[in-house]
């Protein structure tokens, strides 16, 4: 055995002996496994709802006709899509972690994960449960906020401007 | 050293049903009862883990600072380690890792050889026998591509399966095959003056 084998078991074997080093107990690496799909399984559903709102808000919006146009520029929820795709590239990372990533072929990983957020988004708003959450449940202020039908948005500013004051009162 | 594994163990192994264990079977114990039986996990593995780390990193000091830090962390995260896998693949793959590190924080230029044309589909191994490939793996690994030369030296000289190549490096075990094709294929063209 060479001399620096030996130095490397010496080294090695005192840091142990001497508890310099130590090792983590399993519920540590659990808890990081769990954190870790908490984190994806999180991310996922954030991604599908954000879809959802940015399909929600350019149907009620209706057509990108020169009238509304200034409407849905001011109104679109611009900060959905950043973050869809930050998230997107998150989720990506997280996938690539996983133990069995690399025993796929990992495009095909990406492209299903890209292609189940986007298809779930725009299936809830095709099958119309975003009309149910503009109604009812937590979600309701957050969508009603995106409406381009809803006429709040439009009053407050007759108001703010005085115009429409004697109306509403 | 192996004579004094005998004072480190509290538990009743003895030295010749100590060599039957296998990886994984000393892994258990030294999770669950006694952590100096890791003296075994050195002794078997640092001599490969020294020999596969030099043929990525030609620096002697730093191809032992890669392996005992290597060690060390393996001791610290063993048990993140599945026993259901293998425990060599999971060790290599932290040499890999460690050995990556030290790349990064040496900014040291790896030779890229993207300007070699070379065929992947054609079976050297019909020309030359694997003692032979072996022998120039040897010679001239650190003439090519880490990204090629790795996983050579790990089928070659190593002599792990493809599929275990895929777990130490993470790729999938296509993308393996279709590398040491490469990876012997520009060993052809670049090591055929070395002798």
């Amino acid at each position: 055995m060479s001399k620096h084998q030996i130095d490397i078991t010496k080294k090695v074997m005192s840091k142990i002996k001497t508890e310099q080093i130590k090792m983590k107990p399993k519920w540590y690496f659990w808890l990081g496994s769990f954190a870790m799909f908490i984190a994806l399984i999180g991310l996922i559903v954030t991604l599908i709802f954000l879809v959802s709102l940015i399909t929600f808000s350019l149907r009620s919006h209706g057509p990108m006709g020169a009238v509304r146009y200034q409407q849905i520029i001011s109104s679109f929820p611009w900060w959905a899509p950043i973050i869809v795709v930050v998230g997107l590239i998150t989720g990506i990372t997280l996938l690539k972690k996983y133990d069995f990533s690399y025993k796929k072929n990992f495009l095909f990983i990406v492209f299903i994960f890209i292609s189940a957020v986007l298809l779930s988004g725009i299936l809830i708003d095709v099958l119309g449960f975003d009309n149910l959450w503009i109604k009812r449940g937590p979600m309701r202020r957050f969508y009603q906020q995106y409406n381009g039908d809803n006429k709040q948005e439009l009053n407050n500013t007759i108001l703010n401007s005085g115009r429409g004051k004697r109306h509403f009162q | 050293m192996r004579a004094c594994l005998g004072r480190y163990n509290n538990i009743d192994i003895k030295m010749k049903d100590l060599k039957k264990l296998t990886d994984e079977q000393i892994v258990e114990i030294v999770r669950t009862k006694d952590k100096e039986l890791y003296l075994e996990i050195v002794i078997r593995y640092q001599k490969k883990l020294l020999r596969y780390a030099e043929n990525l990193i030609q620096d002697k000091p730093k191809v032992e600072d890669a392996v005992q830090e290597s060690f060390i962390k393996a001791f610290i995260n063993l048990n993140s380690f599945d026993l259901k896998m293998k425990f060599s693949s999971w060790i290599y793959r932290i040499v890999h890792n460690q050995v990556m590190n030290t790349f990064n924080k040496n900014k040291r230029e790896m030779p890229l050889l993207d300007n070699i044309d070379f065929d992947s589909g054609h079976n050297l191994e019909l020309d030359m026998s694997k003692k032979e490939i072996q022998e120039r793996v040897n010679k001239c690994i650190n003439k090519i591509s880490v990204m090629y030369s790795e996983p050579l030296s790990l089928y070659y000289i190593e002599e792990k399966s493809y599929e275990e190549i895929s777990d130490i490096l993470r790729l999938p075990v296509g993308t393996v095959g279709t590398r040491i094709n490469r990876a012997k294929a520009m060993m052809k063209k670049i090591c055929q003056n070395i002798k």
